[in-house]
Formats: C-alpha cells, sequence, structure tokens
C-alpha cells in the first residue's frame, strides 16, 4: 500500500513535469471523471455512466465546422474473424487507450494520433465466443494500471505507460463457452467484470479482483443454486445452465457505496419450457456491495425471458425531483422496448414507458411486472412478435444529459419471427433452442430517440435508415452525437433533434462516441470499421 | 446472451468454421457423407426454420434461389456450403444462420445436398422461342443487360437462372411489383432492392430506381441509365414508391405459351458465356 502511494505520487510527479509516457488516474479522479471534460477515465465518462462530456467549446452554433484531426488505423490481425470494433477508448492526461479485436489494447498520443505502444495477447484462432462476435469494448485504468478483459476469459492487469503485464489471471474455461467483452470497471482498489456466455448454456457470473494483485475478491452467480435466494424461479437442474451473462459494464453510487450491474437472458434463449420459472436473477439490474459481491436489491425487467431480451443495457444514474420529491433513480431503456425507472436505493420500480413498437405486453404492472399478450411466444411454426431479438435498443450506450434531464438512446425498430426448437447441453456447444428470422430491408429502421427521464415521454426522434449499432453521447454544448449502420457520424441539436453536423466514415460504426480535450480544445472521437477518427474546430 | 449481434452481417460463429476445417482434414471425409436418415430430416426442420423464408419450404427457391442443384454456384464443396451456410454471402441476400450448432448445421448442409440430387425444374416452355421475345416482343435489353449487351437499368440477367425459379421469374414478368428482394452489404444495413423512388427537389422531379440510401443522401439510376444524387435536406418530396415497379407488367404483352418461353430462356441464363 506504501508503495502504492509512493508510486503515485511518482507518477503525479511525472505529470506535473508534462511527460506523456505516465497516466494517472487514482480512485480521487475517478469519483470525479464527470466533472472532467478534459479526460475520460471509465468506459461511461463517470461513475454514473452518463457517457456525458461537460464541455462547450463545440456547440450548436459552431459544430458545423467540426473537422478531423487525426485518424489511427487498427492494427492488421491475422486471427479469423476478428475486426469488428465495439471499444469506447479513455483518455488519461494526453494518452488515449484502445482496444482493438480481438483483445488488443493501443496507446495513442492525443495531439497527434502516434502510437506509444501495442500490447496484443496469443488469442487462439479456436477461441470460443458463441452468440457474438470476436469483439472487446475497452479498458478500465485504476492509478497507473489498465485492465483489459480478453475474449479467451482472462483479465490482464497491464502498466499504462509501457504495456507491460503486471499480472493476469484465468477467469474460466473458455472450452466451455465462458468469454469476456466488456470493459472493466475499477472501483478503490478493485477491479470488476462480467462474463460472457449464456448462449453456450453457462451459469454466468459478476467478479471483483484485486486491482494490485490480480487475487479474486468475491464472486457472484447471477444463478442461484439451491437452496439460494431465487433459487425456487428455476425448475429441476435448469439453474446448472441458466445463463444470466453479465457482459457489459455497470455503474456505480459512491454515497450509497452500490454497484449496478445488469444480466443477461436464462438459457437456452427460446425455449422456456426448459427452465421454468421466472429465471431469477436473469434479464435484472443487481445493486451489490461491492465489498461482498452481495446482492443488495434486484429487479427483473423481464421474467422467464424467452426472446433474447437480455437487460445487458447501460444503467444510468439520475438524480432529479421525481413526483415533487429529489430522488435518486436509476434509468434504463431495456432491450423489451420499455424505459424503466427504479429507486437505486432500494430497488423500487417506479415506472415504465414503452418507447419502441412492442407487440409483446399490454403494459407493465405497478410492480414493475409485464403483462403479457397471448400467443407471443417462440414456436415451432413461427411467431412475429416487436422487437427482434437484438431488441429496441442494445448493448451500445445511451446518454443523460444531467443539464437538461434529457435521456438519449440509439433505437431499433424491427421485428422478428421467433422460432422454439430442442436445446440439448453440451459443454462448448450452442445452446439456445429456437432462433429467428427478422424483417429486414425497408421494413426495419432506427432512431436516436430524446426521453424526458422523469416521464420516459418522447422529445423528438432523428430517423436511421436502418437498426444502429451504434451509442450516443451528450454534451453540454447542446449536443447529442451519434452514428449509423450506413457510416455517418453526426451531431444532433438537443432541444430539436435535428442534424446540425455530419461525417461519412466510409464504414459501418458499431461502438459509442467518447469526448475529451487538448490542450483545453474539445475533441470527439469514434471508430468507423476500421478507424478512429478524432474531431474537433480547427 | 444478446450479443447476437451479427445475423445479419453474415458473420457468426467462426469458430465453428476453424473446428469444421480441423475436423475434415483430419477425416478427409465430408460429415455429410455420415449423415443419417434421421439426421437429413433433422437437417430439413432446422432448414424449415432458418432457411425456407427464402429458399422455399421445398428448398425450391423463392427470393432466394432454387437450391435442387446438383452443382451451387457459391458451394464448390462441401465444406464451402457449411461455411456459405454459416458465415452467409456478403453483397447478397443471404445472411449467416444464427443459432444452431456446427452438427445442425451440417444436416443443413446434408439436407441441401440431398435437394441437389432431385430432379431439376422442368422448363414450362422453349427457351429458344423465347430468347426471340427477349431480343424482339420483349424488348428486354431496353432495361437490363445480360452476358455484357444492353442497358443496365434493371437487375443485371447473366445468371438469374441460379438465382430464380420458374415461379420466381413467372411472377417478375406478370407482375414485378410482388417482390422487393434485399440488398444486403456485408456491415452497411440493407435495403430492399430495385424500389421506385420518386423525388422533387429544386433540381426538378425525378423518378428512377433506388440505388443506394441513407439517413442524409439517396442515390437513384433514372430509366436513361443516369445515376441522381440528393442531400435529403434538399427534397421538397420524397416517395419509396412500392408497388410501383418501373418494369412493365407483360401480362398483357405475351400470352402464357410466350411467358413460359420467356421464364424458359431466363431459367437457362447460369452465368457469362465465352
Amino acid at each position: 500500500m506504501i508503495g502504492c502511494v509512493i508510486r503515485a505520487w511518482i507518477i503525479l510527479a511525472v505529470s506535473l513535469l508534462g511527460s506523456m509516457a505516465s497516466a494517472a488516474a487514482p480512485y480521487e479522479r475517478l469519483l470525479s471523471d464527470e466533472a472532467n471534460g478534459a479526460d475520460w477515465l471509465s468506459y461511461s465518462g463517470g461513475y454514473r455512466a452518463e457517457r456525458f462530456s461537460p464541455l462547450t467549446e463545440v456547440n450548436k452554433e459552431n459544430v458545423e465546422h467540426l473537422k478531423v484531426i487525426w485518424a489511427y488505423q487498427m492494427q492488421p490481425t491475422d486471427i479469423a474473424g476478428a475486426g469488428l470494433q465495439e471499444s469506447t477508448p479513455l483518455v488519461v492526461d494526453g494518452v488515449m487507450y484502445l482496444t482493438e479485436s480481438p483483445s488488443s489494447v493501443t496507446a495513442l498520443d492525443v495531439t497527434s494520433g502516434r502510437m506509444l505502444w501495442h500490447w496484443a495477447p496469443d488469442i487462439s484462432a479456436d477461441v470460443l465466443h458463441i452468440g457474438f462476435p470476436k469483439v472487446n469494448r475497452g479498458v478500465a485504468i485504476l492509478d497507473n494500471t489498465l485492465f483489459v478483459a480478453t475474449l479467451d476469459a482472462q483479465l490482464y492487469a497491464l502498466d499504462a505507460g509501457t504495456g507491460a503485464v503486471r499480472w493476469h489471471t484465468q477467469v474460466a474455461d473458455n472450452a466451455t463457452g465462458f468469454s469476456l467483452t466488456l470493459a472493466p470497471l475499477a472501483l478503490n482498489g478493485k477491479v470488476i467484470i462480467g462474463m460472457s456466455g449464456a448462449e453456450a448454456g453457462v451459469r454466468a457470473y459478476i467478479d471483483a479482483y484485486d486491482a494490485h494483485t490480480g487475487k479474486r475478491l468475491w464472486r457472484r452467480f447471477t444463478v442461484p443454486a439451491p437452496g439460494e435466494p431465487g433459487s425456487e424461479t428455476w425448475g429441476g437442474e435448469s439453474w446448472q445452465t441458466g445463463g444470466g451473462s453479465t457482459w457489459l459494464t455497470g455503474s456505480y453510487d459512491p454515497e450509497l457505496d452500490l454497484l449496478y450491474w445488469t444480466t443477461g437472458n436464462p438459457a437456452p434463449d427460446w425455449n422456456g419450457d426448459l427452465r421454468p420459472g421466472d429465471n431469477l436473477f436473469t434479464c435484472s439490474l443487481l445493486a451489490l456491495d461491492p465489498d461482498t459481491g452481495e446482492i443488495q436489491w434486484h429487479f427483473q425487467y423481464t421474467p422467464h425471458d424467452t426472446h433474447d431480451w437480455d437487460a445487458n443495457q447501460i444503467p444510468i444514474l439520475v438524480d432529479v425531483v421525481y413526483q415533487g420529491e429529489p430522488r435518486k433513480l436509476v434509468a434504463l431503456a431495456n432491450r423489451n422496448a420499455f424505459f424503466y425507472l427504479l429507486d437505486r436505493t432500494n430497488g423500487q420500480f417506479l415506472s415504465a414507458t414503452q418507447y419502441s413498437k412492442q407487440t409483446w405486453a399490454a403494459g407493465i404492472d405497478s410492480t414493475g411486472r409485464p403483462l403479457l399478450l397471448a400467443d407471443k411466444e417462440p414456436s415451432e411454426e413461427g411467431t412475429l412478435v416487436w422487437p427482434s431479438l437484438q431488441g429496441a435498443t442494445n448493448w451500445f450506450s445511451p446518454s443523460y444529459n444531467p443539464l437538461n434531464q434529457k435521456f438519449f438512446v440509439a433505437n431499433r425498430r424491427m421485428g422478428a419471427v421467433y422460432y422454439k426448437a430442442e436445446a440439448e447441453y453440451q459443454p462448448g456447444m450452442p445452446f439456445m433452442g429456437g432462433g429467428e428470422q427478422a424483417l429486414s430491408g425497408d421494413q426495419a429502421s432506427g432512431a436516436v430517440l430524446a426521453l424526458d427521464v422523469t416521464t420516459g415521454k418522447q422529445l423528438w426522434e432523428f430517423p436511421l435508415q436502418s437498426p444502429p449499432w451504434s451509442g450516443v453521447m451528450s454534451t453540454a454544448g447542446g449536443l447529442v452525437f451519434g452514428s449509423s449502420n450506413e457510416g455517418y457520424f453526426f451531431a444532433l441539436d438537443d432541444e430539436t433533434g435535428e442534424a446540425l453536423w455530419r461525417f461519412n466514415t466510409g464504414a459501418h460504426i458499431r461502438t459509442n462516441p467518447m469526448g475529451f480535450a487538448v490542450d483545453g480544445h474539445q475533441r470527439v472521437a469514434i471508430i468507423g470499421g476500421q478507424t478512429l477518427f478524432v474531431f474537433g474546430l480547427l | 446472451m444478446g450479443q447476437l449481434l451479427f445475423k445479419l452481417f453474415g458473420v457468426l460463429l467462426a469458430f465453428c468454421v476453424g473446428f469444421t476445417h480441423a475436423q475434415a482434414g483430419a477425416a478427409e471425409v465430408s460429415p455429410i457423407a455420415t449423415l443419417s436418415a434421421a439426421q437429413l430430416q433433422a437437417g430439413q426442420k432446422t432448414f424449415a426454420i432458418h432457411c425456407a423464408r427464402c429458399h422455399g419450404m421445398l428448398g425450391d427457391g423463392g427470393e432466394g434461389p432454387s437450391l435442387k442443384r446438383p452443382v451451387l454456384k457459391y458451394a464448390a464443396d462441401d465444406e464451402a456450403l457449411f461455411t456459405l451456410i454459416n458465415e452467409g454471402l456478403p453483397g447478397t441476400g443471404m445472411p449467416g444462420v444464427f443459432g444452431p450448432s456446427d452438427a445442425e448445421l451440417w444436416q443443413v448442409a446434408g439436407y441441401v445436398r440431398s435437394l441437389g440430387r432431385l430432379p431439376a425444374e422442368p422448363m414450362p416452355g422453349d427457351p429458344d422461342r423465347g430468347a426471340q421475345l427477349y431480343a424482339t416482343k420483349g424488348g428486354c435489353a431496353a432495361c437490363h443487360i445480360s452476358n455484357g449487351l444492353g442497358v443496365g437499368v434493371g437487375p443485371e440477367l447473366t445468371d438469374v437462372g441460379l438465382r430464380r425459379n420458374a415461379e420466381y421469374l413467372r411472377r417478375a414478368l406478370t407482375n414485378p411489383d410482388a417482390d422487393y428482394p434485399m440488398r444486403q452489404t456485408r456491415l452497411g444495413g440493407n435495403i430492399n432492392g430495385f424500389l421506385t423512388v420518386r423525388v422533387v427537389s429544386e433540381r426538378g422531379e425525378f423518378e428512377g430506381m433506388r440505388v443506394n440510401e441513407d439517413e442524409f443522401s439517396i442515390q437513384l439510376r433514372d430509366l436513361s441509365g443516369a445515376i441522381q444524387a440528393f442531400d435529403k435536406r434538399e427534397l421538397l418530396n420524397y416517395q419509396r414508391a412500392f408497388g410501383h415497379s418501373l418494369m412493365p407488367g407483360y401480362e398483357t404483352v405475351f400470352d402464357n405459351d410466350e411467358v413460359n418461353d420467356l421464364v424458359s430462356y431466363l431459367m437457362g441464363l447460369k452465368g457469362a458465356s465465352s
């Protein structure tokens, strides 16, 4: 501990001397990430997960002059199937850290885009990634250490200055279908990760590791074992292959000292007969004690899901006056097409508002439970339901502007014919029990939506040609940055939804925007295809 | 989990491909050769879920080609067929199949190969007479390129016999508004193909076949073959005219025998002739 403190002081001193080679993000800095527009210290730009930039240099009046400052081409890889880029870069003291598919890390000088170092783990060509592409969504930083979770289910700690490995640990056995794609979340002295693998019938969990040693501190299974709370919601032995993946970065309230983490669908996806019951704690939001992993409360958005509407979306922490009282809430636009508000102190359900076309529920009752419509289950002959299994939104990030209390979300508008089939569990094999045929072409579309965070009411929409795979970022300059499958990166007026600026990156965009500053000047970044673009006013 | 992102993009489960290579290499026998009758039947069931919407319940085609062919253009061998089913075919309407295990995909591949052993679809008429109708009364080359000849307004027909079955070709001739097959790009979203669009801007009024479209722009090909491109901000009016194909319906031009002849000619177009 003393050594760490000394190291931190040394790093701070080096930083003050203006070196670009060292970067330091002690926990205290992570706590103020939201207010720090110059850096971007965690996946969602702060523990509240707002994905909001407080910078105003680029605003409604001048955004039309936004230009590419520099671009960076991803490193070629000969790993088959790699190359979809879903990373959100971090920026710390003039250095950008991004991950590249499948699991490598690159450090860049933010003034020029020149590489400082590149680290690529040895990922086997046979690595299992059942149900998702070979992607990685980014690193976490704490002090002078980066944390990257790799596709073959390992967690690495890298020296932020050089990329040298400080420690690594095998989190799970990839041969059974476990994998890691998320950006970890660094808290005070520990790093939190979640698992991918429900499409292989894993029993998933959330893990905490000591940031200095890599020792595992706790493991919280999202599917309870017999006798544990929630185990009564699993018929027979189905809990053993119950899924409940935890593949997206959570959020954290340091005052309440609660960690908020979402969980994925039960397994097998489309054949619910094999797992009778509500299947807790799948498709849920968990509030965890970060020191022990104990569940303090839970809320299940989609009980006994049979459409793969996992809840792996970003939970945003919002403090608002709700029905006359200042409240600490957590907002989540769910894949199931409803926008939910919960009291984040105790998990109390407050409201659910439909934000996208859906045909499966008559509404959500006063306890937060969906009122199911008949004949919407997957079937052998196929059942047409909105939204598609990819949901009304998905992993890509929403954004919240605390200045005007607007919630922005990229919305997929697409139905699908859902099929049910037999499913037999075999370790390391797909375990899904059906499939879908999604409506496509002009039958499917997308939008960026602005919602009033307290009412869920839609304020405006910006239509997209096809259902997007990319997130949004709002700024104090009155802008919402978003992007499209068609390759555009654009800025919308947060009052009207009007497009004020756009840039054609020339390739499909499937990641989130982020922002930072260089010498006091605002920058915005996005990855299109294999290229990272950094924009600013010249 | 729902990172089921890439069914539409046909990139999925690359591990299966690796596994397949290893398996095929070690055994040197196609996994299809070892499938039992029950497994082929299971393959048919999986086919019905994932493939039948485009290829027909019996594999005899629809929006996608008939698979009742001993030779498949993009699947020279069984391994290529497995990969095609697994990953899809970028640039076409064929997505990768998401969900089934590699064993189930081999069953599908086996079922598809079994279709190839069925008798080919018979031609309903005389292809030589059809060729004459194409060149004369039909005037088809005014809007279609085939074997390098013609004007490229509508879809190229050089290998249309590989892509469409008789029923689809007949429908395209007599009711061209019935189908808007998917135009799919690898990662850039997809749109319905051959759609008539009408644009009014300060530059005038334009009608043509949509070539591409996104949230900010649209590109169309007019009847002269010229590309017209628009920023959507400049549009005074924009219509996606489903049900208004630029191709005239030929049910009043040809009698039934002539339609059969022309369909037969088109069925025989299976790639560039030297």
